[in-house]
Parts: C-alpha cells; sequence; structure tokens
C-alpha cells in the first residue's frame, strides 16, 4: 500500500515489456482477422451482411467477462497483500474490460435491430452485459472520488469482488425474465475458424490497452509520491 | 506485557509521518506522549489502538485484550441520554451494570444529575467527561486517551488524575496523548517525545523537562 | 455476534426514533414516487400488476439508500466508528446490527407502500400475496445484507458520496427482477416461475451473505 517514496521500480516492469509486442502482434492479428470476416467467412443465409458483427461481438462479450474476472481476483490479492500494483491491475483491467462491454451491448444492440427488428431484446446475455456495464461504471466511479488513497483502493476491491460475484445472478434472473432467446445459429467450419480467429485477436489488444493503463496508473502514483517528497523537502529547507 | 511496537514506520500517502518507533507497555504503565503538532501523535495512538496499520514493522498485541480509547472525536451518540450511551457501550463490552452502577460512574464524572438529558446538549466539557466515563467503566487492559484534558475545568481535571491513577493501579496500560504534559504527570509514569519523525522515550518527567529545556 | 448485532440494531432504532425525520424522509419519497407514477395512468385506468410491483420495488430501492445512508450516518462522527470497531465484538456484528435494523426500518416503509400501491396504482392484492409477502421477505434479506455492505463503503466523508449507494442498484438486479415478477402475481397478475425466482432470490442472500462476512472488516475500518 504504501511503498517507500521515490523512483522504486514495480514488478509489474516484466509485465510491461511485453506491451509493445503485444500491440504489434494485436494489430497484425486484427488486420487478419478483417480479412478472414469479410473475405474468407462464407455470408449466412438468412441474415446477411450484419452476422458479420457476430464475429466482433463475441470477442468483446468474452474478454469484457474475462477481465471483470481478472478485476476479481486482482481485488483479492489485493485485500490479501496490500501491494498497490494489484490495485493498479484491478483498476485496469475494470476500465478496459468496460469499453469492451459496452461494445458488445451497443453491437448487440444493432445485431437485434437486424436480426429481430428492434433495438433491444431481453436476452439473457446481452441484459447480463447490460447489468454488468451499469455495475462496473458504479464501480469506476467509486474509484474516481476523493478519498484517502488506502481507504479507495480497499473500497474498489470490495465492490470489484461484490460486482464479479453478482454475474452468474444477474445472468439466471436475466433469462427467467424473458425466455426469448436468438436462434442458436449453426455456424460453417470458416466461421468457426474466424470467430476462434477474433476471439484470439482481441486477447493482445486487450492486454496491451490494459497494461498501458496499470502502466499509467502507478506511473501517475509515483509521480505523485515524488512530487511529495519534494515539496516537503522544501518544506524541510525553508 | 501488554504491548509492543517494533520499528515501527508510516507514510500517508508518498509522505512519512515517522519511523523507527520502538515502544513497550506493561500493566500500569503510565505513558505521556507529546510532541508538536502534525507529528503524527494521534496515527501512533491509533496504531497501538490497532485502527490503523503501520507501513512497515510489528505491532504485538494479545488478541484478547480489551482497548479503550478516547479520540478527538466523543464516541457519545447526541440522541441517546448520558446513562443510555454509557449502557449502550457497557453492553457492547458484554458487561450488565445496573443503573445503579451506572449512576456511579456518572457520579465519579460530576455528571450525576444530569443522567437523563440527552448527550447532544452537552457541553464540550461534559461530553469529554461523559466519554471518559464510558473508557474507564469498560475496565479496559489498554487504555489510550488523546488529549483528554482538553474542555476539562480544573476539578475534572482532577478528576483524570484521580482516574487514571487508579485505572493504573488496577494494572491498566494507559497512554496519554497531552500538549501540556506537566499537567498530568505523576509520579512513575514515562514520557515519550514524537518529534522530527522519531520517538524519543524519557524515564520520568523530570527527565523529560531537563532535556527538552 | 449475534447478540452484540442485537445492541446495535436496537441502539440503531433508538436513534431513528429520537431522528424520525430521517425515517419519515425515505418513506415519504417511496410515497412521492408511487403517487407520481399514479400520473402515468388516465383516471380511472389501473395499473398492470407487473407495472405497479415495479413501482414498489423502486420506492423501496431509493429507500433503502437512504436508510443505509442514515444507519451509518450514525457513526458520522469518527469516534463513535473507532468506538464499535475497538469493541471486543466481531467487526461483523456490526454489519449484522446494521442490516437487522435496515431490514426492521425497509418493512416499516412498505407497510406503508402496499396500501399506497392498492391505491394510487389500482391494485387488488391477488391469491399468490403469500408468495408476494414471502418474496418481500427474502429480498428485503438480500437488500439489507447487500446495502449494509455498501453502506459501509459509501460512510464517511461528504455528501457527494452519498450518491454512491445508488450506484449499487444494478448490484441488486436480481432482486428487483425477482421482486417484481413474484409481486407481479401478487397483484393478481399471471403466474409463472414462482419458485425458481424465489430460489435466485435466495441465493442472492446467500451469496452476498457468505461475501459480506469477509469483506465487510475491509469496508468499514478507520485506517486511512
Amino acid at each position: 500500500m504504501n511503498d517507500k517514496a521515490g523512483p522504486k521500480r514495480n514488478t509489474g516492469d516484466r509485465v510491461f515489456r511485453l506491451i509493445t509486442p503485444a500491440a504489434l502482434l494485436a494489430g497484425l492479428a486484427l488486420a487478419l482477422c478483417w480479412v478472414l470476416i469479410f473475405v474468407y467467412a462464407p455470408r449466412e443465409s438468412t441474415l446477411g451482411l450484419p452476422q458479420k458483427i457476430f464475429y466482433l461481438h463475441l470477442p468483446l462479450a468474452w474478454w469484457a467477462l474475462s477481465g471483470f474476472f481478472l478485476t476479481f481476483v486482482a481485488s483479492i490479492v489485493y485485500l490479501r497483500t496490500g501491494k498497490e500494483q494489484w490495485d493498479a491491475a484491478a483498476a485496469a483491467s475494470a476500465e478496459v474490460s468496460l469499453i469492451f462491454a459496452c461494445s458488445a451491448v451497443i453491437s448487440g444492440s444493432i445485431w437485434a435491430r437486424a436480426s429481430w427488428g428492434v433495438w433491444w431484446t431481453w436476452d439473457a446475455r446481452l441484459t447480463t452485459a447490460l447489468i454488468m456495464c451499469f455495475v462496473y461504471a458504479g464501480y469506476l466511479i467509486l474509484r474516481s472520488l476523493d478519498m484517502p488513497p488506502a481507504r479507495r483502493a480497499r473500497a474498489g476491491a470490495v465492490f470489484g469482488i461484490a460486482a464479479f460475484l453478482d454475474v452468474p445472478l444477474v445472468f439466471f434472473s436475466a433469462r427467467l425474465w424473458s425466455y426469448i432467446h436468438p436462434p442458436s445459429i449453426s455456424l460453417e467450419p470458416e466461421m468457426k475458424l474466424t470467430l476462434a480467429a477474433c476471439l484470439a485477436a482481441f486477447a493482445p489488444l486487450w492486454f496491451c490497452l490494459a497494461a498501458l493503463r496499470m502502466k499509467l496508473d502507478l506511473d501517475g502514483r509515483r509521480l505523485d509520491a515524488l512530487r511529495a517528497e519534494r515539496l516537503s523537502r522544501e518544506d524541510r529547507r525553508s | 506485557m501488554l504491548l509492543r511496537l517494533n520499528d515501527i514506520a508510516r507514510f500517508y500517502g508518498p509522505r512519512l509521518v515517522f519511523s523507527d518507533i520502538f515502544l513497550e507497555l506493561a500493566r500500569g504503565d503510565v505513558l505521556l506522549l507529546c510532541g508538536p503538532n502534525g507529528a503524527g501523535k494521534s496515527t501512533l495512538l491509533n496504531i497501538m489502538a490497532g485502527l490503523a496499520r503501520p507501513s512497515s514493522g510489528t505491532v504485538l498485541c494479545d488478541e484478547e485484550l480489551r482497548i479503550s480509547m478516547v479520540g478527538h472525536h466523543s464516541c457519545v451518540y447526541a440522541e441517546l441520554s448520558a446513562l443510555e450511551n454509557l449502557r449502550f457501550w457497557t453492553g457492547l463490552h458484554g458487561l450488565r451494570l445496573s443503573d445503579k452502577e451506572l449512576t456511579g460512574t456518572l457520579e465519579r464524572m460530576h455528571l450525576a444529575a444530569f443522567a437523563h438529558e440527552k448527550a447532544g446538549t452537552f457541553s464540550r466539557g461534559m461530553t469529554q467527561r461523559l466519554d471518559l466515563a464510558r473508557a474507564f467503566t469498560v475496565n479496559p487492559d489498554i487504555l489510550l486517551l488523546d488529549e483528554p484534558a482538553s474542555g476539562l475545568d480544573e476539578a475534572s481535571l482532577a478528576v483524570l488524575r484521580d482516574e487514571t491513577a487508579a485505572a493504573a493501579g488496577r494494572g491498566t496500560g494507559i497512554v496519554l496523548i497531552t500538549h501540556r504534559p506537566g499537567e498530568l504527570s505523576f509520579p512513575g509514569c514515562r514520557v515519550a517525545l514524537l518529534e522530527n519523525k522519531r520517538l524519543r522515550l524519557y524515564e520520568d518527567f523530570d527527565a523529560f523537562r531537563e532535556r527538552a529545556n | 455476534m449475534l447478540k452484540a448485532a442485537l445492541i446495535i440494531a436496537r441502539k440503531d432504532l433508538r436513534l431513528t426514533a429520537e431522528r424520525s425525520a430521517g425515517l419519515a424522509q425515505a418513506a415519504a419519497l417511496g410515497l412521492l414516487l408511487i403517487f407520481l407514477f399514479s400520473l402515468s395512468l388516465v383516471p380511472g385506468q389501473r395499473m398492470s400488476a407487473q407495472g405497479a410491483a415495479a413501482v414498489f420495488w423502486m420506492a423501496s430501492a431509493f429507500c433503502q439508500v437512504i436508510i443505509f445512508g442514515m444507519l451509518y450516518g450514525y457513526e458520522g462522527n469518527k469516534g463513535q466508528k473507532q468506538g464499535l470497531l475497538l469493541a471486543p465484538i466481531p467487526v461483523q456484528s456490526i454489519w449484522l446490527g446494521k442490516a437487522l435494523a435496515g431490514i426492521a426500518m425497509l418493512a416499516c416503509a412498505q407497510a406503508l407502500f402496499i396500501p399506497a400501491a392498492v391505491i394510487f396504482l389500482g391494485q387488488e392484492p391477488g391469491p399468490a400475496w403469500k408468495a408476494g409477502l414471502a418474496v418481500i421477505l427474502i429480498c428485503d434479506t438480500g437488500i439489507a445484507v447487500a446495502g449494509s455492505l455498501t453502506g459501509a463503503l459509501a460512510h464517511g466523508q461528504t455528501g457527494k458520496e452519498s450518491l454512491l449507494s445508488i450506484l449499487v442498484f444494478p448490484l441488486l438486479a436480481p432482486l428487483f427482477l425477482g421482486g417484481i415478477r413474484v409481486g407481479s402475481s401478487a397483484f393478481g397478475g399471471s403466474d409463472e416461475a414462482t419458485g425458481d425466482w424465489l430460489g435466485i432470490c435466495l441465493a442472492f442472500d446467500a451469496v452476498f451473505t457468505a461475501a459480506a462476512l469477509p469483506l465487510f472488516p475491509f469496508a468499514y475500518s478507520t485506517d486511512e
């Protein structure tokens, strides 16, 4: 929680060294996915072109959920160890995953419009994603409040844990709420391959965004510490 | 040994409040803790109480020990009467005291006449006395007092001194923050000065006065 | 733990009785919401059973925010919080005490909301009213269990943080969905899957109780 003030390097540095390769990998992989989506994968017979949203929608939702899980794990580790890099990891993961989840909700809404003619359906997965967007928006607002740093970190961790425990409850209640489910589309092998490629390609994207965000956060804290140290030095001199 | 602080340091955010703190408190000890404003006396008291964690170092203290504290902010609920306040806090400490016993406690703090008055109507000094009554009545092993003399008149100060001495006699270890150590010192008490991020210990008040001058 | 929790709950209810404005404010807000929603109806028209149940739970939700803000506000002064934390009791008994007091207060407010929904929203208690009462009990428990945890998070500081409790609304979504569906059947709406809903709400109670016990000490501490 309170590492000695000063420009101490964090153990997270090993992770941060992977940012550049991950970014390059993500760029190449996503470019390849674009080719796969529009050139390789066949056009779906009933839905036509809008079906291709699916290749973005699913990976977004998938990595958002995985990211929320990471926030959950990092929050537990933070409460156990009190090390601030876990707090930063939880926050960064939630932030990037929230963007992913919102994108998943928006793409899902467009999908619903194309396939059922409505902008919203009470599909369990879509509803869960929407409610989770609200929950994690609350999490980020909580983190942005003006509180003593240690208290904010603890409050964030408690909320981060409670939020993820809510996911299955929200999912099952949303499923019970409405029995409308999108008919499952039988995927052709080329579609499956494209989907798998997209799922994989979004992993380095998620990683480099979250790692960058975490690095930014930790650098900011280090800067604050340096500034405070300078101020107290000058204060002592005067 | 009731409490042992071993190489304690504390940061507030990135700022170092104090470090290299070693301290032991035994049964019947009275320690006066003084130092300039902002030196971290209250933070140190909170660390002793277990209400704040040190950034490094260890606090050794038996979980079973009862710790009672009178801080800057009183524990008194304004909407409850003096008696109800005492009954709540003693009840929470597992004590079932009769109204007579509770009134007796208030008596010692010169508050018996106001036993059924809402504590919100009390003056600062009365509130402080009620809070002290609460802290002494639960009969703690360790008693931590943060400037208990503030708001007290001469008569109440004498009561505080007597109660402190009596509690120490019963084996309570007492740490007491004060701006004017002379006011509350009595034979056998030690003095600790928290200054420039370090803690210096003096065997008694005279030694402290000599070296402080 | 239970004994200490009961002492704390009794103290909180005593304080609530003293500052009656607090609970009255919460109940008034809920009643006002129900009344305002009656304006969505053309005179003589009745609201659908599900609509009325939704309004009822929305009123309860806002009420909960005020109640738990108030309950933790009783230790608004740092000293009282320190006193509770230093008392030789499990920290969790504070959570439990506040949850118990919260249930009692929420139930008081809801005792006004039900007749208000009947009068303003044109409802009749249907044959499934027993399930309705059961779901109120189960949902109130869940709301109190989660509210007592998040109330401790929001507690402290300034007014802006009290808004924080509103952000926990989405966390309570499963309870609201269940409460609305079962409440709808209690107001004479269609009756389906009541048992499943009660199960989900009970699961919520269990999950959040299990989570609050280890998490509460972190949520409620003076270490900053």
